[in-house]
């Protein structure tokens, strides 16, 4: 009885000191600038996030982005190690379905292939948008993910 | 169990909360998210509603990082010229927040420009302005100004500055949309954006090429967006004085049309590191006349310098 009474009294506790930390589960900013500085492209943006399996709406992150004409981007995305074929980062809009036909993804529907970036050639400036998501079927306590936006050139 | 165990487990369990709040209080010391925002802000500062947050947030939060524009222009082998600039003095004049905010704009702009220009020696000086007015507007905190004088006047590791310089801003950004200041993330990326055009309008003036005029009519897009975002503050004598001049930026973008045509390249390629590279297979193409970017580069010299000086 003492034993049982002593480990609820010590798991409460420890519950109460680790729930604030649980919610922020982003990336670290060591990851983001590891990730941001890694290429020879301009850092523009990052997207940071959390990605939890057992939550539907935390298996995936969207962000709108601005992009510019005739311009040449980069997406990199960063994953903790052993999760780099479990995270997908797509750039899409109305017109181009993220889970159909987006304009470009680190998972290649067509070939299964992952990559770890892929590069945009923007022809018209306007709003699009990013998502960051567990790949079907991936089942993870959890993890972080972070996509990079960079400049790489100008193109006309 | 006896009435003394339950005292004695009840005593443990106190002091373990007790002693969790001793580190969980000094955590958020460190932590630059848990810096409490006085109750009752300046009239000048009205929070916005929650409709206008939102539709507010999605434009601060999808706009293009304050070094875009200067990236585009070096890539165009543009020479670095100072007069492009704001004078970093400006500031003296800055009595509101709402003009603070907008002023944080302009000189992050004009930061992003100077650090992918890699002119660390001025640098130093548009950092002072920056951290007076991030400080000004209790932001400064994401603003780590030490780190930012160590690696501008060591000369080294421009990739960081440039990372520092983009990530203050957008944490700056976040962390006023977080606690229902969205209005003065707008105003932010009003000025940071007015500066980017102000900038391509300039350099166009002494470097035109078609690249830079499509650009500067293509922001037509951006303008749009960001138009509609303040209108929502209509209300505010502040972002009337700015809307009262964004009109004259809006009468000749309403006179550019944009139409879209199929591009017949290959979807996808590959870089020389085997980088995947898709293009879109639609672009826009901008329908402006020599008069009309003139008249933009007229409007926007005189809308920039009325505004920065209000």
């Amino acid at each position: 009885m003492k034993r049982i009474a002593f480990i609820t009294t010590l798991l409460a506790g420890l519950l109460f000191i680790i729930a604030p930390y649980k919610a922020h589960a982003q990336c670290k900013q060591q990851m983001v600038y590891a990730c941001a500085t890694k290429g020879k492209s301009i850092y523009l943006r990052d997207f940071n996030t959390k990605l939890r399996s057992s939550k539907q709406h935390e298996r995936s992150a969207r962000w709108t982005v601005v992009l510019n004409k005739d311009a040449h981007y980069r997406f990199n995305l960063c994953t903790p190690e052993g999760y780099e074929d479990k995270v997908i980062m797509t750039l899409y809009d109305s017109q181009h379905p993220e889970k159909t036909n987006p304009y470009g993804s680190t998972y290649d529907l067509k070939t299964g292939q992952h990559s770890d970036s892929f590069d945009f050639i923007c022809r018209k400036s306007g709003m699009y948008y990013i998502s960051i998501r567990l790949k079907e079927g991936v089942k993870i306590k959890k993890t972080c993910a972070v996509g990079i936006l960079s400049f790489v050139g100008s193109t006309h | 169990m006896n009435k003394g165990e339950v005292k004695k487990y009840f005593f443990v369990l106190l002091m373990i909360i007790f002693v969790s709040q001793i580190f969980v209080v000094s955590g958020c010391k460190k932590d630059k998210d848990k810096i409490e925002i006085p109750k009752n802000l300046p009239i000048h500062e009205e929070r916005p509603s929650p409709q206008n947050q939102e539709v507010v947030d999605q434009i601060v939060s999808s706009f293009p990082s304050p070094v875009e524009v200067a990236a585009i222009i070096k890539d165009m082998e543009v020479p670095f010229s100072k007069k492009y600039l704001a004078d970093p003095g400006i500031i003296d004049n800055y009595d509101i927040n709402f003009k603070k905010a907008f002023g944080l704009g302009i000189l992050s702009a004009d930061l992003g420009y100077l650090n992918v220009y890699e002119r660390t020696t001025l640098i130093v000086e548009y950092l002072s302005s920056i951290k007076r007015l991030a400080d000004d507007l209790r932001v400064g905190q994401f603003f780590d100004f030490q780190a930012f004088k160590r690696l501008a006047t060591s000369n080294e590791n421009l990739d960081s500055l440039v990372f520092l310089s983009v990530n203050s801003f957008s944490n700056m950004n976040q962390y006023l949309q977080e606690n229902a200041r969205g209005n003065l993330s707008l105003l932010m990326v009003t000025g940071v954006w007015l500066e980017g055009l102000y900038l391509m309008t300039q350099v166009y003036k002494e470097h035109p090429n078609d690249r830079l005029r499509e650009l500067i009519g293509d922001q037509k897009a951006i303008f749009t967006i960001l138009y509609q975002g303040l209108k929502l503050y209509k209300d505010d004598d502040y972002f009337k004085k700015i809307l009262d001049e964004f009109k004259k930026i809006d009468k000749i973008y309403s006179q550019i049309t944009i139409t879209y045509e199929k591009v017949k390249t290959p979807q996808q390629t590959k870089t020389q590191s085997g980088i995947p590279v898709y293009e879109q297979q639609e672009r826009s193409v901008i329908n402006i006349t020599d008069q009309q970017i003139n008249d933009i580069i007229t409007i926007t010299e005189q809308v920039r310098n009325k505004l920065i000086n209000l």
